[in-house]
């Protein structure tokens, strides 16, 4: 089951939008959840494959969202000292591409001080990062616009040489690039996981003394993971401006990197399919409880199922179930032993 | 596997929510019910509740009820446009009143051009959402511009020499201290300080002690009305005793009066309602049925002066479907021309402002000055 | 200098409470090493029990402050039995998990409960402020920094001078040892987790009448606590005194002279600042407490 899964979700959700026909409410709905699941597939190479618990992870989102919204509108900025910043506005999928590359530098920060200070330290660092980095968005206001939020962000124009460009206005349209960006950042994790390389991150969060001792590099392990892992999550914060075409600092708040450490310890952490299954239950599930009860009871329900699934399935639904269905464990990795970092 | 169950579980029962009662046309409301604008927008929601079970009372419009489709905004700009995404796509609302703040408003409009949506906007004032050229905006609250405007020919009775601001850091509040900073050095009179704070700060007690060591006489505030509570009594605390005026018209002088007591003896507030004195207001009849009926309800008056525009917005909306004929969101945006009515605080009627060819409708209402002293509320003889 | 006298004035009154808030998430972290993802909604919790007692029962200011206490340090024992003590030695993660997912439940039922509208606590203290020179300062924030200035010390008096805090003395240092000398670690892990959860609610319940009560006033309240925290060390109960202090006297000076905006971000930037030079905090002496 588990090795069909992908593929069958996959037909799934290349189809469903013929199934749905015309529904702009749904397909909103799935557009959001798919950039979302994006963030949480990202969010899952660090937690659950390096051990990392990272929830500062939607600073990554955020300064994606900003610097590609940035990039395609201009700016025209007094950095003091007489010195101007002027930038012409620039298409948005070089935005996208920026997105990418500034959110991949800001972790690569991240993944140098995640050597650094460990556990809870690291914890309440990089949550520190994000409220810092929402703090520069809220009152640089000739850079973001401060609270009165980055409008009227133009949509990611998309050109073949020879077939003609396509501006991604419609739902429709936004809906097929973000299942194609997930599908990318999907095949690259499983690419990467199975790869020398994810093997030395496994190593390091099962036993760090022991792969130490075998000639891992843990510093440029856990830095590149957390590169890759920050470079994404700005791909998706980049598609999230591009298609709400407006952004404002409240996109760093901690709760939505709180969906996602959801979305990915419901689904399973460190195994593949845990984001994306996790990502797509907690993504939909606003649509589904809104005609039955109020948002504030809907985030009831979220909290009081984060902490049922940790009782019943500690692992996660995905390798709850593959053991579930009589198969071997899907590709789960044990939860993570007693963090060795905090000093006592 | 899970992943499609879900989803089909969900599609039908959102497609279950979607069927619209087909004897209703449906008005979507987009306000503020958490976050720092929450009790405001819980107002300004009463209000449009007052409005429709009266028109319901009386028969609907067109034969039909009114339903309103409440939605919070959570006083965030990018939720309010994908409430109103919301509202337009899965709701059907043919049209919508809201958001609020100006910010809140501005992240809405281009949604209403994307869907061809008209939206009355019953509380912000930042010029920019009627300047910047959507034909689907129409605004019942004066713009901060015309609150200067009317404010004018008071600098001069009030013996203004310099002024600092604190306003809110959004298009509310910067849009209030440009408006009225201008209109001042026009008067000849000096700008000090604009000092801003955020529209969730508590403590502004850095901002207050700046103002307390600067030479200004007036402080000029622009916030809502919690933040106000908060800040007459830090003011006291400072033991920082200058004159102060607040604009913008969230303040519900009666709120402030019961929670910050005595600390806000003193100040001034241009507003854009008289509860207080019905028979000064354009419509005195309405005035005292609205107070009746909001009071009948068991809320706190304190909040008439915001739950009105809930109210007279609704108001403007029924009489703008009636004219259109039909819940057709086109015909509703072209009939919303030729609302002519007197709500509240003054009459209704639209004049195209902003761009030729795809001006947005502002109405003029009125604005007055009130003085708080020795915990009532008077209106000052100047 | 007479803005300067006002600012530091300001700092010394706002510390005591922030003070309040490290000490009670530090001994929670210390004894029982979790991080306790609901203490924001503990501190939201207590500023919703003193407007209850105060503002909807009419009770007296003075007895709803330690009912709302009394309040937090029962509702942290529940969330100790129910959600903490099934996971006893699962991994830090985990338990942080599970504290985020009942911070939720918290925030979001106070919500529900009592709508988003702020609510006001009325103080039974004269509105005109105490005027000393230049500087004036109200009374009721007066009271605000006696009263935490009370608890800080009971705090103390309860870890160094009674059986039970010499039992989480022995259970900070090494729990399987306090274990076999006969102290039950179970409870002392609850009476932990409560007297950390009323603090919080104290400092709730204490700042509600100066601001006002609204559901999600926990959340930046939560990441100062955490600030605070880092800035004493993990785990120093003196340390978290002094870093509440601290960063009270960072936010002033930094919204005074540097910019408003950034009031809140000095917190954030000083914790970075300590990790990247000192990261076991500024007076890491982790091996006791008190």
């Amino acid at each position: 089951m588990s090795r069909l899964l992908p593929f069958a979700l996959l037909a799934g959700l290349v189809v469903l939008p013929l199934a749905l026909g015309p529904n702009p409410y749904l397909l909103n709905a799935l557009i959001v959840t798919g950039i979302l699941t994006i963030g949480a597939m990202s969010l899952n190479l660090l937690l659950g494959f390096t051990g990392q618990l990272s929830l500062g992870h939607i600073a990554f989102f955020g300064i994606g969202a900003y610097v590609s919204a940035l990039t395609s509108l201009g700016f025209d900025v007094d950095l003091g000292f007489g010195i101007r910043a002027v930038h012409e506005p620039w298409p948005a999928a070089l935005g996208f591409l920026l997105a990418t590359v500034a959110a991949g530098a800001c972790g690569y920060l991240i993944g140098r001080l995640s050597f650094r200070v460990r556990g809870a330290y690291f914890v309440i660092v990089t949550i520190s990062f994000a409220e810092v980095v929402r703090l520069v968005a809220l009152n640089w206001v000739e850079l973001t616009q401060g609270p009165l939020a980055l409008t009227n962000i133009p949509a990611i124009t998309l050109g073949l040489p020879g077939l003609g460009m396509w501006t991604l206005k419609t739902k429709l349209q936004n809906y097929y690039l973000v299942l194609g960006v997930g599908t990318l950042c999907y095949l690259a994790i499983a690419r990467l996981v199975g790869s020398r390389f994810g093997r030395a991150m496994r190593g390091l969060k099962e036993n760090e003394p022991l792969a130490l001792s075998v000639g891992i590099n843990a510093t440029r392990t856990l830095t590149v993971a957390a590169v890759i892992s920050a470079a994404m999550a700005g791909a998706a914060g980049s598609l999230y401006a591009h298609y709400l075409r407006i952004i404002d600092p409240d996109v760093f708040l901690f709760a939505t990197t709180v969906s996602m450490v959801i979305m990915v310890v419901a689904g399973g952490k460190g195994t593949l399919m845990g984001p994306v299954v996790g990502g797509l239950i907690f993504g939909l599930l606003p649509v589904a409880l809104r005609p039955v009860m109020a948002p504030e009871a809907q985030w009831i329900v979220y909290g009081v199922v984060l902490i049922v699934i940790l009782f019943v399935m500690p692992r996660g639904i995905v390798p709850g179930l593959a053991v579930l269905l009589g198969g071997r464990p899907a590709r789960a990795v044990p939860v993570l032993e007693a963090n060795p970092a905090v000093q006592r | 596997m899970l992943g499609r169950f879900t989803l089909t579980t969900a599609i039908l029962l959102a497609l279950a929510a979607t069927a619209a009662r087909a004897d209703a046309i449906r008005i979507g409301v987009n306000e503020p019910l958490t976050g720092p604008f929450a009790a405001s927008g819980t107002y300004v929601v009463n209000g449009a509740k007052i409005a429709a079970d009266e028109i319901n009372a009386k028969g609907g419009v067109l034969g039909k009820t009114l339903e309103l489709v409440i939605e919070d905004n959570k006083s965030n700009p990018t939720e309010a446009a994908s409430v109103a995404e919301k509202l337009i796509t899965s709701d059907k609302t043919p049209v919508m009143m809201g958001a609020w703040g100006s910010s809140l408003t501005l992240a809405v409009m281009p949604k209403l051009m994307d869907y061809e949506t008209p939206m009355l906007v019953e509380t912000s004032s930042s010029g920019k959402i009627t300047t910047s050229g959507n034909p689907y905006v129409f605004r019942i609250s004066p713009p901060s511009s015309l609150e200067a405007e009317t404010f004018a020919p008071m600098v001069d009775r009030l013996g203004m020499k310099k002024v600092d601001f604190l306003v809110l850091n959004n298009d509310f509040g910067r849009g209030a201290a440009t408006d009225f900073g201008k209109m001042l050095k026009d008067k000849g009179v000096t700008v000090g300080l604009v000092e801003t704070m955020d529209q969730g700060a508590q403590d502004m007690s850095a901002q207050l002690a700046k103002l307390k060591a600067s030479d200004a006489d007036t402080i000029m505030i622009t916030s809502s009305v919690d933040q106000l509570v908060l800040l007459f009594k830090q003011m006291a605390a400072l033991g920082l005793k200058k004159r102060v005026i607040t604009t913008g018209g969230s303040q519900n002088p009666d709120q402030i009066i019961a929670q910050a007591g005595a600390a806000a003896d003193g100040t001034m507030h241009l507003t854009t309602f008289l509860p207080w004195s019905p028979d000064r207001t354009p419509d005195p009849k309405a005035t005292e049925a609205f107070i009746d009926a909001w009071k009948k309800r068991g809320f706190a008056f304190a909040g008439v002066t915001e739950s009105f525009r809930g109210y007279d917005g609704i108001r403007a909306i029924a009489h703008a479907i009636e004219k259109a004929g039909s819940a057709d969101p086109a015909a509703i945006a072209k009939a919303f021309w030729s609302v002519d009515f007197v709500g509240l605080n003054g009459p209704i009627r639209f004049a195209k402002t902003g761009p030729a060819g795809k001006e947005s409708g502002q109405s003029k209402p009125d604005v007055y000055l009130i003085e708080i002293k020795a915990g009532r509320v008077v209106v000052p003889s100047l | 200098m007479d803005e300067l006298i006002q600012h530091l004035v300001n700092a010394l009154i706002l510390g005591g409470t922030y003070a309040l808030l490290g000490i009670g998430l530090t001994l929670i972290f210390g004894i029982m090493n979790v991080v306790n993802f609901t203490h924001g909604a503990l501190y939201t919790v207590g500023a919703y029990v003193m407007y209850l007692a105060a503002a909807a029962l009419g009770l007296n200011f003075f007895l709803a402050l330690p009912v709302a206490i009394l309040g937090g340090l029962l509702l942290g024992a529940a969330i100790e039995l129910v959600l903490l003590r099934p996971f006893r030695g699962s991994d830090i993660d985990t338990t942080m998990l599970v504290m985020i997912g009942a911070g939720i439940v918290l925030q979001s039922g106070t919500l529900w409960i009592f709508g988003g509208v702020a609510k006001a606590i009325p103080s039974p203290f004269p509105e005109a402020p105490l005027q000393i020179g230049p500087v004036s300062v109200s009374w009721l924030r007066l009271f605000v920094l006696g009263a935490a200035l009370g608890l800080i010390a009971l705090t103390y008096t309860l870890i160094n001078r009674t059986k039970l805090g010499l039992a989480m003395r022995a259970a900070f240092q090494d729990a399987d040892t306090a274990a076999l000398m006969g102290v039950d670690v179970h409870r002392i892990y609850t009476a932990t987790f409560a007297l950390g959860s009323s603090l919080a609610a104290a400092a709730g319940a204490l700042l509600g009448p100066v601001y006002v009560v609204f559901p999600q006033m926990g959340g930046l309240a939560e990441l100062k606590a955490f600030a605070i925290v880092i800035l004493g060390g993990l785990g120093n109960v003196t340390g978290a005194a002094i870093g509440g202090f601290i960063l009270a006297l960072a936010e002033e000076l930094g919204a005074g002279y540097v910019s408003s905006g950034y009031r809140d971000a000095m917190g954030f930037l000083i914790i970075i600042a300590v990790l990247l030079y000192k990261p076991t905090g500024l007076f890491a002496k982790a091996e006791r407490i008190g």
